[in-house]
């Protein structure tokens, strides 16, 4: 294949293109669902194509085809640097990439258990499994959809600087809605989801069905003895897994380079960071944010992004200061650095785009016991369920699902639906104490026209926020 | 294409699969993004592929084919087959429709103009320079023109074709950080395109929305613009699919009969509407596309469905097959009575919102969610509007059909990147709808 892909950057070069670039993918896999103990069938997933993207005269194009012959790819090109040069002539300036180091390599991420040799009714039974153990625990759960997913991701990248990468990732999931349905009361843990870059034995290791068994008995918990949360002015302790959808949502995004300079404006939105703003202070000192594409079997792992740049660990926030963005090679042109390997597509008809990997509140000092022992009034938030922020990234909301109270340093009762509703600098700034253990959950980042949605880890320790204006519903 | 059709169901019957359903795309989709008053990319999509899906004693499975060949389309049935083999059967499942049927070509949903257009960046260009002389300075957005042959062919005797076009763009506008506005136009034909009329309006509303202040919270009248109601009737549409409510992800369920909306609301899904951007002759089982109510005068009439959850549930299908997740064209809130005018006086105090996104839910079920107003919000008071910033939406659903108090006579068809169904929708004005905002 690779050959196809070096034919479709020589072909880009010899009509004119200042820049070329091509991707082949390859995506192999097997979805199954199961509503209600019924299982709703079976989806291979087997999909190919090779996509292109050029400079001409300062103007990008992309074109993609998933007919993979040589007349097929020659005319792809063709359409990406006539659209490339058309392009050239609305624009104001030129597009420029920053200059980089590339590499020829080959990388791929091992599976114990290669899901390939296991029959989707063995997989089903994973499915299976979490059925019965929720069902085991005697809690009335009427709405049960399950879903199981993996994929083989082939890629080979190679553009006309000299980059050439080759990978191959597997990536497998599991997710759940459930609603519990007790004393004429209704809660509910949708689109929960455990998923990593790794065979089968990841999810074994995992065990999607404790995750529901606890979520189940939380809710039911909720329902029998859950009372209002405090209202005003209290302090809040987030888990790994609030503290993650936070990061992702109010620091990842908004340090999205092509957001912060206008090219998601009409779609994902735009950002309260500018440029200038690298070295201000968000945050308390408490707080550090890193995005690694590089942690071990991670749901948004990769180790050259797709503009064939190698991958490090990026620190968005250091000590409460804003030190980095995330870039791709046209916004570190912008910004008179190098890419930091944050430009990823979801598939070879996509062109890439600046996204996250695994976003994470760095860890701090403290143990759990340490964070809530000396709170005289406060909530626990240990899941949430409805989340949004603004198009800027600064006005934001988060409800919990399973929550607490806090009450003279010990975890009571549960409480329902404790709002947070914040501004980005307010949240950073409140926190005054981070945990030690750092953990992980996994997500699908939306962005791009059409939607790329990429897959993310989110997490990070424990936090606490000190005197929160927490709301109720 | 429908050789490749018949080829894989010959295949397909010598396998032993029950039933069959074969639909053929060829697509040919270009998109200009552009931001900054400028064109950052140009794309273009070509692709053939066959979706395919088949049954085996009441087991299914899917799958899309992208390599045509003969020897490909074996390897994957034969796939299909020994990995359904040992699988439990899905109990529910009933069957697909029994063709042949008879269609009707739906008016506007086809131009040739559009296959032929060469290069469509002038109506980008006339996008812009709409928004910057209603004084935008800075102008995003994405324009698409889309050419589509769709190729079905079924084991129960369908064989049906139809092509498509359309054009659309959605323009946002900017003055400064905080001021914004958007439009959006979705036509099947070229002479109805009308970018300007979406660039003047993203301008209009960001030049409206100059220097806003803290908005309020608390209850208070909301006028939704056609913009940000559709994003709430497109969440909507997905929970009317009969596989959304069994799948816990509705507020719908157990509801049919009852009443759900304000007497004056009446929801359809029309899949066979002239020049609506997500209309189409058949659905996935070869169905004539039609119109169905699902709300009529406030009263819940049904889920959308396919032939064989209509069978599961003793009734007839909506055409709205997907096969295993039933779902809605075209969806269209009826209009009312009121003008524009007369609906925005109809407000003593109150809120008018221009656009919507981020719309989540704390519940499916119980359907309370919220959603952030993005573009121009505005205070409206005595019929003048005073412009505003930093609000949330927070509510339920069904207390939001139920609250809608006045309905615009003018529909407008959306579609953008926030809105995946197309929803038809007037001006709408919903009281007491729950309005907060951060605090700290």
């Amino acid at each position: 294949m690779h050959e196809l892909v070096e034919f479709a950057v020589e072909k880009a070069l010899e009509l004119g293109a200042g820049y070329a670039e091509a991707r082949f993918e390859e995506k192999n896999g097997t979805s199954l669902a199961m509503k209600n103990g019924n299982p709703e069938g079976l989806s291979i997933i087997s999909e190919k194509g090779i996509g292109v993207r050029v400079l001409v005269d300062g103007g990008m194009g992309f074109a993609s085809t998933n007919v993979l012959t040589k007349e097929s790819v020659a005319e792809a090109v063709k359409k990406a640097v006539k659209l490339a040069k058309a392009a050239s002539r609305v624009r104001n300036e030129s597009i420029r990439f920053s200059d980089e180091d590339f590499h020829r390599v080959s990388y791929k991420v091992k599976m114990k258990k290669d899901f390939r040799d296991v029959s989707p009714e063995e997989k089903m039974e994973l499915l299976r499994k979490i059925e019965e153990e929720v069902k085991g625990t005697g809690v009335n759960v009427p709405m049960r959809y399950l879903g199981y997913s993996d994929q083989l991701w082939k890629k080979i990248f190679v553009n006309s600087e000299g980059a050439y990468v080759k990978s191959k990732i597997p990536r497998v999931s599991v997710m759940y809605n459930l609603v519990v349905f007790e004393n004429g009361q209704m809660e509910q843990a949708p689109f929960v989801q455990r998923a990593f870059s790794g065979g089968l034995e990841l999810i074994e290791k995992d065990e999607p069905w404790s995750w529901a068994v606890k979520d189940v008995q939380a809710l039911k918990k909720l329902i029998y003895e859950g009372q209002k949360p405090p209202e005003g002015k209290v302090d809040l302790v987030i888990s790994p897994e609030v503290a993650g959808i936070a990061v992702h949502e109010s620091v990842g995004h908004p340090y999205e380079a092509d957001r912060i300079f206008g090219r998601e404006a009409a779609q994902a939105g735009e950002s309260f960071v500018k440029p200038d703003m690298l070295g201000e202070r968000i945050g308390s000192d408490a707080v550090t944010v890193i995005e690694d594409p590089t942690i071990p079997n991670s749901w948004g792992f990769y180790l050259y992004d797709d503009e064939g740049v190698k991958a490090r660990p990026r620190y968005l926030i250091k000590d409460g200061i804003i030190t980095e963005f995330l870039t791709n090679r046209e916004y570190a042109a912008k910004l008179g650095q190098r890419s930091n390997a944050a430009a990823r597509a979801i598939n070879y008809n996509r062109e890439p785009i600046v996204r996250m990997a695994n976003t994470y509140l760095a860890p701090g000092d403290y143990s759990f016991e340490e964070l809530i022992e000396d709170i005289k009034l406060g909530v626990y938030m240990v899941s949430f369920n409805e989340w949004n922020i603004d198009d800027r990234r600064y006005q934001q909301r988060y409800i919990g699902r399973e929550a607490y109270l806090i009450e003279n340093g010990e975890i009571k009762h549960p409480v329902r639906r404790p709002i947070l509703e914040i501004t980005t600098r307010a949240l950073w700034s409140s926190v005054d104490a981070v945990g030690k253990e750092v953990e992980m959950f996994p997500g699908t980042c939306g962005k791009g026209e059409p939607g790329q949605g990429v897959p993310v880890w989110m997490g990070g320790a424990h936090a606490r926020l000190r005197d929160i204006p927490l709301r109720r519903p | 294409m429908f050789d490749v059709n018949e080829f894989i169901l010959k295949k397909a019957r010598e396998l032993g699969f029950g039933d069959v359903v074969v639909l053929g795309y060829e697509t040919n989709r270009r998109q200009v993004r552009f931001a900054n008053n400028e064109i950052t990319v140009a794309k273009n999509w070509h692709e053939r592929k066959v979706e395919l899906f088949v049954e085996l004693e009441k087991r299914v499975a899917g799958t899309s084919i992208t390599e045509l060949s003969e020897e490909n389309i074996e390897r994957t049935l034969k796939t299909l087959l020994s990995n359904m083999k040992g699988m439990a059967p899905k109990e529910d499942y009933y069957g697909i429709a029994e063709g042949p049927f008879e269609y009707r070509d739906i008016p506007e949903t086809f131009d040739k103009s559009i296959v032929e257009l060469d290069e469509p960046n002038e109506y980008v260009e006339r996008a812009i320079n709409a928004a910057l002389e209603e004084g935008a300075k800075r102008v995003a957005g994405v324009l698409y023109t889309d050419h589509n042959r769709l190729y079905l062919t079924t084991s129960n005797g369908v064989e049906a074709f139809e092509e498509g076009t359309g054009i659309e763009i959605s323009v946002r506008a900017f003055i400064g950080d905080l001021e914004s506005g958007h439009g959006t136009n979705s036509v099947r034909i070229l002479k109805k395109f009308d970018p300007e009329s979406a660039g003047r309006k993203a301008g209009e509303i960001a030049k409206l929305a100059q220097n806003p202040e803290q908005g309020p919270e608390g209850k208070f009248d909301v006028i939704f613009d056609p913009l940000a109601f559709a994003n709430l009737l497109s969440y909507m549409s997905f929970m009317t699919s009969a596989y959304a409510a069994e799948a816990g992800f509705s507020f719908l369920v157990n509801k049919l009969g009852q009443k759900v909306a304000n007497e004056i609301v009446t929801i359809k899904d029309v899949g066979n509407m002239p020049n609506g951007y997500g209309s189409r002759k058949f659905d996935d089982e070869g169905v004539p596309t039609r119109e169905t109510t699902i709300i009529e005068n406030g009263t819940f009439k049904t889920f959308l469905l396919n032939t064989s959850m209509a069978k599961k549930y003793g009734t007839e299908t909506t055409a709205n097959a997907g096969l295993m997740m039933p779902h809605a064209w075209n969806i269209v809130l009826e209009p009312g009575d009121y003008t524009k005018e007369e609906l925005f006086s109809e407000v003593k105090k109150g809120i008018y919102i221009t656009n919507v996104w981020y719309t989540r839910f704390q519940n499916y079920v119980a359907g309370d969610f919220s959603t952030i107003p993005r573009d121009g919000i505005f205070l409206v008071e005595n019929g003048e509007l005073r412009p505003i910033r930093n609000i949330r939406v927070s509510d339920n659903f069904q207390r939001i059909l139920e609250g809608i108090k006045a309905l615009g006579k003018e529909s407008y068809h959306i579609h953008w990147w926030e809105v995946r169904t197309p929803v038809s929708t007037p001006y709408v004005l919903v009281e007491d709808v729950g309005i907060t905002r951060a605090t700290k």
